[in-house]
């Protein structure tokens, strides 16, 4: 009678709330140019690190801040082609990959909801 | 006493898994790309199937997928007439070559410079990924849509295998076609390996290796359903084949000889692939799942854990039973 092979587990499935590529992986620290390495930077001085470190803190806040300010305001969003539209702003997704609007004026009507690729977008501006 | 094989199961797909391929071995081990109707390709760890992540871009169907030699870049196929580049570590989407038509096959040279993309349109194109804004070189000669095309002979020469019945084997430089191969029905599945210049071609129910230089048939083998993908092991003493009646069988290479077949996906098998250590080997089915299989069944490896008849390991994680 023949016994099934036993396994430590099953393989990990894809998490629900990311697209994964984990950037605390050690082949992501290895290989990624764009990525600080936090543990011990090669040739690096520490205090330009952590200046540096400090700079990407303080334009991520920024950054998260804008969005929650943006919620139910009227953005005007420049993208590729020359397009310009105008959009009641609701929220970006985990990875900001794509934005949620109401009420987006295109050249051939208002669409009531839509989501708008962000890598479509170039820049975008509202008043506070 | 003997093992039952005991297929590990990677799910996450929501539609059929039409392709796969493994990269090379790399530092941080080897990979696995996935290309599914979901339009959603996903990058996995090839030992243990773990996800790693999803490309996310595509607004169609993927149909073909492939990896560099390094894990390092990505290259999909689709429905959405693009075939995109990815950098695979940090799963952003890289560059997007538009087409006319469907995209079904991509492949990168061995250097990962170049990029060949074939599909509907029956053109393959060879894209140059380090001068983006020159027009691909277009070879045209098929007449039929594209269904696979790869580099070979040390990227000197291109095999093309098209809905037209045949398989054309063409120059790089000269981009004329140089050998065609003509079949009584569509192939199936190409695949090629370099080290011996064998070309795995699957119609039917037969599967076929030929010699990817001279187009010389090498030996033939018949399975007992309808064949979707089949797949050489590096030291080609095993192939692997699976196809519409959902399992997979692995044959013996020197005498054809069907040694076993495995039950488990509850849907057609559309590709298989060994890794390239030859240690596993991984299908894709209409079910949307991959499954990883053992080729020596029983050995320790990945998440396959041997069995002793004295339990000397303590590790009580370890569990027997089907996924």
């Amino acid at each position: 009678m023949a016994t099934p092979v036993p396994v430590l587990r099953l393989p990990k499935g894809p998490d629900p709330n990311s697209r994964g590529f984990d950037p605390n992986s050690p082949r992501y620290i290895a290989l990624c140019r764009t990525t600080v390495a936090t543990t011990e930077a090669a040739g690096g001085d520490e205090e330009e690190l952590q200046q540096e470190q400090h700079a990407r803190s303080v334009l991520r806040e920024r950054f998260l801040r804008c969005l929650l300010a943006m919620n139910n305001k009227k953005v005007r969003f420049n993208m590729h082609e020359n397009v310009t539209v105008e959009a009641t702003f609701g929220s970006s997704d985990i990875d900001v990959l794509n934005f949620q609007v109401s009420d987006l004026h295109t050249p051939i009507g208002v669409q009531k909801e839509a989501l708008i690729r962000s890598q479509d977008v170039i820049s975008f501006t509202f008043d506070a | 006493m003997a093992m039952r094989q005991t297929p590990l199961t990677c799910s996450g797909h929501t539609r059929p898994v039409v392709d796969l391929a493994f990269s090379g071995i790399t530092p941080f081990g080897y990979f696995l790309i996935s290309a599914c109707k979901d339009g959603k390709p996903m990058l996995r760890q090839g030992d243990t199937g773990d996800w790693i992540g999803t490309f996310l871009g595509h607004k169609g169907a993927v149909w073909g997928a492939t990896l560099n030699m390094d894990a390092t870049k990505a290259a999909t196929a689709a429905a959405d007439f693009t075939a995109k580049v990815w950098d695979s570590v940090s799963g952003d989407e890289v560059l997007s070559l538009a087409h006319k038509h469907i995209v079904k096959s991509v492949n990168f040279t061995q250097d990962s410079n170049h990029l060949l993309t074939a599909g509907n349109d029956k053109l393959l194109r060879i894209f140059d990924l380090s001068n983006t804004d020159a027009a691909p070189q277009e070879i045209a000669g098929h007449g039929a849509a594209i269904k696979k095309a790869l580099w070979c002979n040390d990227d000197k020469q291109i095999l093309s295998a098209a809905d037209d019945k045949t398989i054309r084997l063409w120059d790089r430089t000269s981009m004329e076609e140089v050998k065609t191969l003509t079949f009584n029905t569509s192939v199936s599945s190409m695949e090629y390996m370099a080290d011996g210049e064998i070309l795995v071609i699957t119609y039917g129910k037969t599967i076929a290796f030929y010699n990817a230089l001279s187009l010389e048939l090498i030996k033939t083998a018949e399975a007992p359903a309808p064949i979707n993908s089949a797949s050489l092991h590096p030291e080609k003493d095993f192939f692997v084949a699976g196809g519409e009646d959902f399992k997979l069988y692995k044959f013996d290479y020197g005498t054809q000889e069907e040694l076993e077949s495995y039950k488990g996906h509850f849907g057609p098998v559309h590709c298989v692939r060994f890794s390239p250590d030859g240690e596993l080997y991984a299908s894709g089915s209409e079910d949307g799942t991959l499954r990883l299989w053992q080729t020596a069944v029983g050995k320790t490896y990945g998440l396959w854990k041997c069995v002793l008849p004295v339990c000397l390991d303590n590790s009580s994680e370890s569990q027997c039973g089907e996924p």
